[in-house]
């Protein structure tokens, strides 16, 4: 490695991006080859996100370089990051359906005389493009006429024919059907033997065996490992490098789940959800794990009532899922995934959200009580710990972990019997997150019930005495927390291995 | 690591005080300062005031007069605008409701009826903008653009006959005590107008801290989706809130039509300017979320006396020219404001 005759495509060393009491990426350094597949692996949080907007020029980085080609590249802007050749495929199209295939793949580089639209060789050389990897666009139709796959083709051949050296696509396949895959692959083989480097990443481990040449795994922010797939050792080996340690996990069997079942939900059906049934009893802890898009939050929201489904929700014998209103006014509620945008009100002040869900039980003949509210977010400041000075800080200024604290506040100030929790622990350190598990145990204790939607398995297997293994869209078997768990079960029913399926 | 993070969250500690400060007290210092300076400025050869003197008690009734409208205005508009809507067609429904009360006077309906009746009118224009933006789903300002037009439209066509404005029809007069509401002193040398807009006033400051209309703006103001998974219906709260201009527009049509005498069809033109340079100028921001009721209230303290300290002070044409700039001042503090509290 010493001697470098071909400079690969991509590389960077000690990359390291630091946020406010976070290392979202710690010293991260490899290299990608020029011409290759290279597939970019973790789990969510593992850093994945921050190393592509570092490359993207959407973020800059801490610490440590990038270069491209041989050649230095620190990117200030998402402009300059093209301009080195680095061209991203984002989820949402940017095509403009009322052009032609042939003007969108020209957008932004006709050549005109005097304001007039000349012929020009950059035309020509995106024809060459599309013919090469993929023939069956004729250039002349609409786009408006083409599938989101086609689209999606006519968006990589206008990278490639502007120049591009390396194109990241970050999961091109969530909207795409089966056929429409494998026409997207054989697109992507033939940019790669056309010499273009493509940087793949998806959660489908068996897209990453299909396609990829080169794999790099991170976890927890840190490189893990970079080497050819073939040196992979099957979906089980991949899956531990991302995961790391045999998962230690120090469930320790609850008694104090109750006998009545207080949440049945029968043939959930919707978008994404295929046929979900489970319960919950009273004081149990239930998990659903699965890896992105296998349907966790499309569960939750049908719950609550935030998102249609069919099928049948019954919570303490009434039937709900009307609308979040209904659902907090049965006594669920719901911390969502997203915190800062859909679970907290930044601009106000923790005594704001805190009573946010529930001001009716603040009001006394339509009049609100200011001294209740204080006295209510007092009480929740202490009890979940929540580190700030006052309950009038603005939660915008509170760390991760003490904001999802304010979020759980929200949700018991409404008095739930039932809690939602959504990813419960994303974005917060380790320190808030064995308490937000020890905040979890002690509703459950006290009778509530509480259901964690999670992708990750140290924490389902944590704290869940039930799990529920999602995989696109349907609950694919129930396991019983404990001991002797089978771990490699669990993955290869999460990762799409049908044996483990119950139903 | 700890020592950085330590030290930016001081700093930002800080630069959040000082713009809490800012945001909560420099509109008072802006009305301090405007007064003193209309106030030492030369005002000789102005009519309107009484000679040389802008603090004079009969120059301030004046202003207060003839503020009742924007006054009763601003409270309503800032909670809509906290809730992150806006609604342009204050002005045509305050033209309407002007129409629509003179009419009822004229035709000899009792003063209470009247009043009581455009407010109802006012509502229910409000409801229309609501019912286009919540139902229909159109963005608000398209919408309210849209009702801007038919509701001036309206207020037109009951005005036909080639007259300008509603004073008599027929043989029909204005009754006797039309313009007693915003003429006649009736406490401190003000009319009842401005008593209305003051007591307007001091129930939407309760019902923004006090009540649950109020904290349902701020939360859907502030986040939308965050507001609905918390249970709060806020296509109702968004309904409610335009009902509420509505009605605040039709006091404020009431007020400008009782001053002038007569039911003018276009007495509400370019309200919605001024309502929303009050509210800007109060601090209240344009992407919904924050604001106070109190702080608009003395924002259009502060164009009114600007506005009439303007009569006296430059030639009429540059008046716009006057409050476009003061309007960008609005929108450029609030900027670096907000800005401020956003970093680091």
């Amino acid at each position: 490695m010493s001697v470098q005759p071909h400079p690969s495509a991509l590389s960077v060393t000690g990359l390291t991006k630091d946020y406010p009491g976070v290392r979202a990426v710690d010293d991260v350094s490899f290299a990608i080859a020029k011409g290759a597949v290279h597939c970019l692996m973790g789990e969510n949080g593992a850093g994945k996100s921050t190393l592509v907007k570092m490359i993207t020029g959407a973020l800059q980085p801490t610490r440590g370089e990038m270069s491209v080609a041989g050649r230095s590249h620190c990117p200030k802007s998402t402009q300059e990051a093209r301009d080195n050749g680095i061209a991203t495929l984002f989820q949402e199209l940017n095509v403009v359906d009322e052009l032609t295939v042939l003007e969108n793949l020209t957008l932004g580089m006709e050549r005109s005389r005097f304001g007039i639209l000349m012929n020009s060789e950059v035309e020509a050389r995106a024809m060459q493009t599309l013919s090469v990897i993929e023939p069956a666009i004729d250039p002349a139709a609409r786009v408006s006429s083409l599938s989101v796959a086609q689209k999606q083709i006519v968006e990589i051949a206008r990278a490639a024919s502007s120049g591009a050296d390396v194109i990241i696509m970050d999961e091109p396949t969530a909207a795409l059907s089966e056929r429409e895959v494998e026409r997207l692959f054989g697109v992507i083989r033939r940019l790669r033997d056309g010499g273009v480097t493509v940087i793949y990443i998806s959660h489908k481990l068996e897209e990453i065996f299909a396609l990829g040449d080169h794999v790099t795994v991170l976890r927890d922010g840190r490189h893990i490992r970079t080497c050819p797939l073939s040196e992979i050792d099957g979906r089980a080996h991949l899956i531990e490098l991302m995961i790391g340690r045999s998962v230690l996990h120090d469930y320790h069997p609850r008694d104090t789940i109750g006998q009545e079942t207080i949440l049945v939900a029968e043939g959930l059906s919707n978008r994404l959800l295929k046929n979900v049934s489970f319960d919950v009893k009273k004081g149990e802890i239930v998990g659903f794990y699965g890896l992105v898009g296998a349907g966790k939050t499309e569960i939750a929201r049908a719950i609550f009532g935030a998102d249609k489904a069919s099928g049948r929700v019954r919570f303490k014998g009434r039937e709900i899922g009307g609308s979040p209103k209904e659902a907090i006014a049965a006594g669920i509620a719901l911390v969502p995934e997203e915190r800062r945008t859909q679970g907290l009100f930044t601009a106000l002040t923790i005594r704001e959200n805190v009573s946010v869900m529930n001001l009716g039980k603040l009001s006394k003949g339509g009049v609100f009580q200011p001294h209740v509210e204080r006295a209510a977010a007092e009480d929740y400041v202490a009890r979940l710990r929540i580190a700030t000075h006052s309950i009038d800080k603005h939660v915008e200024k509170l760390s991760g972990g003490n904001q999802q604290k304010v979020v759980f506040a929200k949700c018991l100030f409404a008095d739930a019997e039932l809690l939602l929790l959504d990813e419960p622990t994303r974005g917060v350190d380790v320190g808030a997150k064995s308490e937000i598990y020890d905040i979890i145990r002690n509703l459950a204790d006290a009778g509530n019930a509480v259901a964690v939607f999670s992708s990750e398995l140290e924490e389902v297997l944590g704290i869940c005495d039930r799990v529920f293994l999602l995989f696109d869209g349907a609950v694919q078997d129930e396991i019983v927390n404990g001991a002797e768990v089978d771990v490699a079960h669990i993955l290869n029913v999460v990762t799409g291995g049908h044996e483990g399926a119950v139903q | 690591m700890t020592d950085l993070s330590n030290h930016t969250r001081s700093s930002r500690h800080l630069g959040a005080r000082v713009s809490d400060f800012l945001r909560n007290y420099y509109i008072y210092f802006v009305l301090v300062a405007v007064v003193a300076v209309l106030s030492v400025a030369n005002l000789d050869q102005f009519a309107l005031f009484e000679r040389g003197n802008f603090l004079n008690k009969r120059n301030i009734i004046n202003i207060l007069r003839v503020s009742a409208p924007l006054l009763m205005l601003a409270g309503a508009f800032t909670l809509l605008m906290v809730s992150g809507y806006i609604d342009l067609s204050v002005g045509s429904t305050m033209s309407l409701s002007a129409v629509i009360y003179a009419l009822l006077a004229i035709n000899g309906v009792p003063f209470l009826a009247c009043f009581v009746l455009t407010v109802i009118a006012g509502m229910g224009l409000g409801a229309v903008n609501g019912f286009l933006v919540v139902r229909l789903k159109i963005t608000p300002v398209i919408a309210t653009l849209i009702t801007l037009s038919l509701f001036k439209g309206i207020a037109l066509l009951l005005v036909q006959d080639g007259v300008s404005a509603i004073k008599s029809i027929g043989e029909l007069r204005m009754p006797g005590w039309f313009n007693d509401y915003g003429r006649d002193a009736v406490l401190l040398g003000l009319p009842m107008a401005f008593w209305v807009a003051v007591g307007v006033t001091l129930a939407l400051i309760f019902a923004q801290n006090r009540t649950l209309l109020g904290k349902y703006a701020a939360a859907t103001g502030g986040n939308p989706v965050a507001a609905r998974l918390s249970g709060i219906n806020t296509n109702r709260v968004v309904f409610g809130l335009y009902m509420l201009v509505g009605a605040a527009a039709a006091l404020a049509g009431i007020a400008r039509s009782s001053f002038m005498s007569l039911g003018d069809p276009l007495s509400g033109d370019g309200m919605e300017l001024s309502a929303i340079l009050v509210v800007l100028i109060g601090g209240t921001a344009f992407s919904g979320g924050e604001g106070r009721v109190l702080r608009s209230f003395v924002g259009a303290l502060i164009i009114m006396a600007l506005t009439v300290g303007m009569l006296t002070l430059v030639p009429a044409y540059y008046q716009t020219l006057v409050i476009g700039a003061a309007l960008l001042a609005a929108a450029a503090s609030n900027h670096l404001i907000s800005r401020k509290e956003g970093m680091a």
